[in-house]
């Protein structure tokens, strides 16, 4: 029994040795991985599909400048904006010993699945698309953000057009859901720092349509400016209802809204004037910009790299360069990339307490005659034109 | 601003009724509530943005006229899919108990809004919808009023008070009349029940048909499951009112507009509260007054 016993060990012994033996560090290191994480496939695939490509574009980059001792390879997994499926992927990447860090997702609450993953496991992640400000609230130090979240882009819009445009009596209206009361929650904090008086403050739900008898409330405290806080269809239908009213105050939004759809669902004559905010910078003006548009050209993808794309190219990027500062090591890279200074696409990247990028920056448009201009080209911002 | 809030609800109050006429119909003449009421709406608005699209060629910038005419064409052709409905999946049940033909209802609504979901180019997405009338605005002394909304607010009274006359003045709406007193009686006096029934229908759908495209231009935006928020709210007016009144419909409409145009108006943060208090409105009455404000019958079988 006991012979038995010491046997049945003794070979035990020998298959964890034999199993552990090419997982022990004994040589040199000769591949190190890094995940990517976003939705391949489902209605927010052409999100995860461009950020997938720009993750892989950075990383044949960094292969063939020769500057890593060892191959770096992706390991790209599908998250299918789906927290569950999201999880399961995040367990795949972190029990791989070969992956050191990764990069992850469009949908915010995947993110909230997956860095639980991430922060057991110590293994860094840089959030490239999802924007809620919570994610880097859990105090994880190995969740880092390079994308602004609406928060951000909602504070600086407000500084934009309550200091710059000098509009100081505002109406915010928002949708009840997180996105919208988040959004209202910053505008009316920054708004006010600078200096503005709130007026009202209502919410709507997703899917109302008739929006005359808050307007018509609204209209009798005479408002510079209306915020909305929301998406396209209902921020459409409030600004088009907000000029039939003749309600004579600038409306203002966020990316919500930015949107040709926007344009069209309120009509053009109507959208006219209509200002808002958009995190990120049209590439083709910028020369970091100008050459990630022709490198992910000559690179030959057959989906175009989207909106979150060049977030994605510059967080594997800080992962790369972390990994020259300190070696493929999990708990190294946590520190390194917290404490990263990177010349990304849009401009230097750090992280603040919270692991959320310091970076935002964003390209104001306001509606001219059907299209979204840009503020600096419109006739707006020449005097030529009045938004009020 | 009381005026303009008045306006208001007035205007809500126009599009619910001529969906809540349509359910009070249908109850009256059937004992039946129809739950694919609402998508008669969301077709004739769809069908409506069809035709712009096949005649037109697009579904901007046309001619008032024409689309006038294309509306027109959606109308009487969605109220010919309630005769079709009615033929195809109530008729056989008309004996059955009714809560068959109710379910029967349900499955209509769900194959419709499913249908133009998926045949509909981007069918889940909001589709712009052209204005019917001109821009501009009136103005009564210190009140300015757009165009549309007189025009919405003209169109849709006049049609209730064009179904009213045809129900309570003509020979069919006297047939009408007699198959929702009592049947039997109606059957021995040599009413066509069959006749009587598809004319009911027609009218229920096309009223609602109406609303479903003035819906469509005042907003300036239709989509598929539209229909399912015009029905739930046209039901609870004609619930308010009681079931199988006309003019209950009418008034219950009113009601629930008030209400919601008076929550938003009236109450801090009031405008996400609006279905709330309008639903509170329709338990209260539910609970307390089950026949509704002008109603005699039971509302028992829904």
């Amino acid at each position: 029994m006991l012979r038995r016993g010491f046997l049945v060990s003794l070979i035990l012994i020998g298959v964890l040795a034999l199993g552990l033996v090419p997982g022990t560090p004994a040589g040199p290191v000769e591949v190190v991985k890094i995940a990517f994480l976003g939705p391949l496939t489902g209605p927010n695939a052409p999100q995860g599909l461009g950020a997938r490509n720009a993750f892989d574009l950075a990383i044949r980059q960094a292969n063939a400048s020769g500057r890593f001792p060892y191959r770096i390879e992706g390991l790209v997994l599908d998250d299918a904006s789906d927290p569950a499926t999201g999880r399961a992927a995040a367990l795949k990447a972190v029990s791989d010993p070969a992956v050191v860090a990764a990069t992850g997702h469009w949908n915010s609450p995947v993110a909230f699945a997956t860095i639980e993953v991430f922060h057991e496991y110590r293994t860094p992640i840089i959030i490239w698309g999802a924007i809620h400000p919570d994610i880097t609230r859990r105090g994880y130090p190995e969740v880092t953000r390079v994308a602004p979240t609406a928060e951000q882009e909602t504070a600086v819009g407000a500084r934009w057009v309550v200091r710059d445009l000098r509009l100081r009596r505002w109406s915010v209206v928002h949708d009840t859901t997180a996105y919208g009361t988040f959004t209202r929650d910053a505008f009316v904090g920054t708004a006010r720092g600078f200096g503005a008086e709130i007026l009202s403050v209502d919410g709507i739900n997703v899917g109302d349509r008739d929006f005359s008898a808050v307007l018509t409330r609204i209209r009798s405290l005479n408002p510079e400016g209306l915020f909305f806080g929301g998406v396209v269809t209902e921020g459409a239908l409030l600004r088009a209802q907000m000029v039939r009213l003749r309600i004579p105050a600038a409306f203002f939004s966020i990316s919500g809204i930015f949107d040709d759809k926007f344009i069209e669902v309120a009509t053009a004559a109507a959208a006219e004037g209509t200002l808002a905010i958009k995190p990120g910078v049209p590439l083709e003006r910028i020369p970091t910009g100008r050459r990630f548009i022709e490198e992910y050209r000559r690179a030959g993808y057959r989906e175009p790299y989207g909106a979150y794309g060049p977030y994605a190219y510059d967080a594997t990027g800080i992962i790369l360069d972390a990994l020259r500062q300190v070696g493929p090591d999990r708990a190294k890279l946590v520190d390194a990339i917290r404490n990263i200074r990177y010349r990304g696409i849009l401009g230097e990247i750090t992280f603040d307490r919270e692991g959320q990028t310091r970076l935002v920056a964003v390209t104001r448009y306001v509606v001219q005659d059907g299209k979204w201009t840009v503020w600096e080209d419109s006739e707006y911002a020449k005097g030529k034109r009045k938004i009020r | 601003m009381i005026v303009e809030q008045t306006l208001n609800a007035l205007l809500l109050g126009a599009m619910y009724a001529l969906v809540a006429v349509g359910f009070t119909l249908f109850f009256g003449v059937l004992d039946l509530v129809n739950f694919a009421h609402g998508e008669m709406a969301m077709l004739a608005a769809f069908t409506a943005l069809s035709l712009f699209g096949l005649a037109l060629g697009r579904t901007t910038d046309v001619p008032t006229g024409s689309l006038w005419a294309l509306s027109a064409v959606a109308i009487l052709a969605v109220g010919g899919i309630g005769v079709l409905t009615e033929r195809v999946a109530l008729r056989r049940l008309r004996a059955a108990p009714a809560l068959l033909m109710l379910l029967a209802t349900v499955g209509v609504s769900i194959v419709f809004r499913e249908a133009v979901r998926l045949l509909y180019p981007a069918g889940s997405n909001p589709q712009v919808f052209p204005s019917l009338f001109p821009k501009g605005t009136v103005h009564l002394g210190p009140f300015g009023v757009p165009y549309d909304t007189l025009a919405i607010l003209g169109v849709g009274w006049l049609l209730i008070v064009a179904a009213d006359r045809f129900i309570n003045r003509t020979r069919i709406g006297a047939m009408i009349r007699a198959v929702a007193q009592d049947r039997e009686a109606a059957l021995m006096m040599g009413i066509d029940l069959d006749r009587t029934i598809a004319t009911t229908f027609f009218l229920g759908s096309s009223l609602g048909a109406v609303a479903g495209i003035l819906n469509g231009a005042f907003y300036g935006i239709v989509r598929f499951d539209m229909g399912l928020l015009l029905a739930i709210k046209g039901f609870s007016a004609a619930v308010v009112g009681g079931l199988g009144s006309f003019y209950g419909a009418l008034v219950g409409s009113l009601v629930l507009a008030a209400v919601e145009t008076l929550t938003v108006a009236a109450l801090p943060g009031g405008s996400q509260l609006r279905d709330v208090t309008s639903f509170l409105v329709v338990i209260g009455f539910l609970v307390f007054r089950p026949n509704g404000i002008l109603g005699e019958r039971s509302v028992e079988k829904v």
